[in-house]
């Protein structure tokens, strides 16, 4: 499944359903907070001007009406006004300033506001008062001929403000991370289907093609798990009409494949009966019949590995014994992939059999004896003979490593050989199938491990498959190790093989 | 039914060969009767089920895809009858088909297309004699191995070449008898299924081990009291079998 696709974010869709809750309540808390805030101190503002503008006039008028009377003192009248808490009065006449506190004096009074009082009109201003910012009142007292100031400190207003403005940032960010658990919820239920569906898809892609999503309510999954199982249901119907060709195509054609081979057989009982013509007519058929039978094990084989449906008998098995397994058969068979007339016979036995260690992997032993035999025929028929087969492990993987005698493989070729059909010389003068290499990579591929091909140190082409090592966890695992004789019987085995080939 | 095949060795064995396909069937027929077999042959399972009546042939040689009745129900309907071993032709390598053929009763498969000589070689070994697996007593004469003591004890007597619960006698394929031999003979101790497989049916290194799973499942269901909690016949996980005489 490809992830390329236009909403492809670099967050990944859990994380951006969150962060778009989180953004959205954060605007939305946001503009409301700032809303409220805005009114608020809005109105709090005009409140409190008022108030000190009310103050200011009453405590005007009782100035005034001090003053007025006769040989009143300035300082007298405004000690007899009792102004609220944090406000002070300053009174302006014949150029002299009387105050009512000692904190406050002609500074505090903003000159705009002397100004305009001096002019007769009344006017209120903000200022900085010694106990932070406050409210200046001018009133014009044109009956005593005097101004009268009244300061108001605000910081009660300014505390109420911070007070405000704190409650409502706490509340945006507990509402923003209210909007990101909600967006992490709903992601999750988003996702829910989607986790369920990638699940099933990975049962289907190791081959459980009997999985289905299971049915639901919800009219907006109802319409993906529909196609998905009507997906599911194409793909399985394909995959088992490939297998079911397949072993409709065996069928078919071993049937007559068994009468021919059972004929050649009866006929090569009675070869000496034939003319020479017969004979070499007779040959010609057998060697053909074999070549056709493998090319037909190959190509059902390659298409059981394609469909994905050929069940490997796993194993714990030493691998050193099975490619002596496969030395010992390719010397002693009658492949005629290894008698037919080509190249020169491989070179002594002792060379091909290394000190093998046991190392051991787990495999289906007919696959990778097969893919083995492959890889020796192949070295037999295209690279003059085995030079050399070493079994080595690197980490947590063996390799087999297969050298041959042969001209070795340009490096342009070293790929293409692994395609099916694809061999060296004409179609007319090599025997082989075509399907050796390919078959011998599939396998591997299909046993977790790879093949390729490079040049050998000798001079020829150099063969190797790299497969997982097999390590025993200890437990007991029944059903893998019951196949499994190795650690007592092999020993002797192996040394019965080595004895014979080398006879 | 004590006496089996191989008391008539010197005779040329005679082999059915059930097979609908005219083709297979007539090139096994001339290709066996090559290796020295006198073969019965026939189309259909009607027709091999009376053959077997009328003919009792030492080996069956059986097809599994037949038209009318299958190589599966031939193999089961023929049994009771029978011990002769029974190789089957199967034409897929299916491997479920195989483990139902032979838990249906046959004693080893070949897949098609097959050698002759390798055809040859499995019938080869499943006509062996078994070993002689006891120690012939002080006075030479009973061959018998109890297996188990209860009441009606079930005994090996290799002499009469069966196997005996009481009086009665228990009715074992060759192929059984020829395992529990084998088990018999190493009562006590643990043999593989690679051993089982190369001493009962001669297969080497590649042999499929299921078959002497089947094979000791069938032959538990006669000998055994309960055969899904064996006592006489046990796997010893990871090793391989092992009889316990009681």
């Amino acid at each position: 499944m490809t992830r390329a696709g236009r909403w492809r974010s670099p967050l990944g869709l859990r994380a951006t359903v969150m962060v778009s809750f989180a953004a959205g309540a954060l605007t939305v808390s946001a503009l409301l907070a700032l809303s409220t805030y805005v009114a608020a101190r809005h109105y709090l503002v005009d409140q409190r001007e008022l108030t000190a503008l009310r103050q200011a006039f009453v405590d005007a008028s009782v100035v005034r009406d001090g003053l007025l009377t006769a040989g009143a003192r300035e300082s007298d009248v405004i000690g007899s006004v009792s102004p609220p808490a944090g406000s002070d009065i300053l009174l302006y006449r014949d150029g002299q300033w009387f105050s009512s506190s000692l904190r406050e004096g002609s500074a505090s009074v903003p000159p705009e506001v002397l100004r305009s009082s001096l002019s007769g009109t009344a006017s209120l201003a903000w200022a900085r008062t010694s106990d932070g910012p406050g409210i200046v009142v001018g009133v014009p007292l044109p009956a005593v001929r005097g101004q009268f100031f009244e300061v108001s400190s605000t910081s009660e207003l300014a505390g109420t403000l911070t007070t405000l403005s704190s409650v409502l940032l706490i509340s945006a960010l507990v509402t923003t991370l209210g909007g990101a658990l909600l967006g992490r919820t709903a992601a999750r239920r988003l996702v829910a289907p989607l986790d369920t569906i990638s699940g099933a898809a990975a049962n289907i892609a190791i081959g459980k093609l009997d999985t289905r999503l299971p049915g639901t309510d919800d009219p907006d999954l109802a319409v993906i798990v529909g196609s998905f199982n009507a997906m599911v249901e194409t793909l399985q119907d394909r995959i088992e009409r490939d297998a079911r060709f397949a072993a409709d195509l065996s069928h078919e054609l071993r049937s007559p494949l068994t009468t021919l081979k059972a004929s050649v057989e009866v006929l090569v009982r009675r070869r000496d009966e034939l003319s020479e013509r017969g004979q070499r007519a007779l040959d010609l058929v057998d060697g053909e019949l074999e070549r056709l039978r493998q090319s037909l094990e190959d190509l059902l084989e390659l298409g059981r590995l394609d469909a994905g449906v050929a069940t490997l008998d796993l194993a714990p098995t030493d691998l050193g014994e099975l490619v002596r397994q496969a030395l010992a058969e390719r010397h002693h068979s009658t492949d005629p992939l290894v008698t037919l007339p080509g190249p020169a016979s491989p070179p002594g036995d002792a060379d091909l059999l290394p000190v093998l260690p046991v190392l051991t992997v787990l495999v289906d032993k007919g696959q990778i004896h097969r893919a083995l035999l492959n890889l020796f025929t192949n070295a037999d028929v295209h690279g003059a003979g085995l030079s050399a087969v070493t079994v080595v492990r690197a980490d947590d993987q063996v390799m087999v490593i297969v050298d041959d005698n042969g001209p070795g493989v340009a490096p342009a070729d070293r790929e293409r050989i692994f395609d099916r059909f694809a061999r060296a010389g004409s179609r007319g003068s090599r025997p082989g199938t075509g399907l050796g290499l390919s078959l011998v990579v599939e396998t591997v591929q299909a046993h977790g491990g790879a093949a390729w091909c490079s040049d050998s140190p000798s001079g020829g082409a150099r063969f190797v498959i790299r497969l997982p090592l097999f390590v025993r966890d200890g437990l007991d695992r029944p059903n893998e190790i019951s196949h499994e004789d190795v650690s007592g019987r092999d020993q002797p085995d192996a040394v019965e093989l080595e004895q014979e080939l080398g006879s | 039914m004590a006496r089996w095949c191989w008391h008539h060795e010197a005779m040329s064995p005679r082999l059915l060969l059930l097979e609908d396909d005219d083709g297979i069937r007539t090139a096994l027929r001339l290709s066996m009767e090559d290796e020295g077999y006198e073969v019965v042959d026939a189309a259909n399972a009607e027709a091999a089920l009376a053959a077997v009546r009328a003919r009792a042939p030492d080996l069956m040689l059986v097809d599994l895809m037949l038209g009318g009745m299958d190589g599966f129900s031939f193999i089961r309907s023929v049994r009771p009858n029978s011990s002769a071993p029974i190789i089957v032709l199967s034409a897929r390598s299916d491997t479920h088909d195989i483990v139902a053929a032979l838990e249906a009763g046959a004693d080893d498969y070949v897949t098609k297309p097959f050698e002759v000589k390798e055809l040859s070689a499995r019938l080869r070994a499943l006509r062996r004699r078994p070993p002689v697996a006891l120690e012939i007593d002080a006075n030479g004469s009973s061959q018998q191995l109890v297996l188990d003591r209860g009441n009606g004890p079930l005994v090996l007597d290799e002499a009469a070449g069966l196997v005996r619960r009481g009086d009665r006698q228990v009715h074992l394929t060759v192929t059984e008898y020829r395992l529990l031999c084998e088990l018999g003979a190493a009562a006590g101790r643990v043999l593989s299924r690679r051993a089982l497989l190369e001493s009962v049916w001669d297969r080497g290194y590649f042999g499929d081990e299921r078959i002497v799973d089947v094979h000791v499942r069938r032959l538990r269901t006669k000998i055994e009291n309960d055969p899904g909690a064996p006592t006489l016949l046990v796997t010893v996980r990871g090793l391989g079998y092992r009889l316990d005489p009681r």
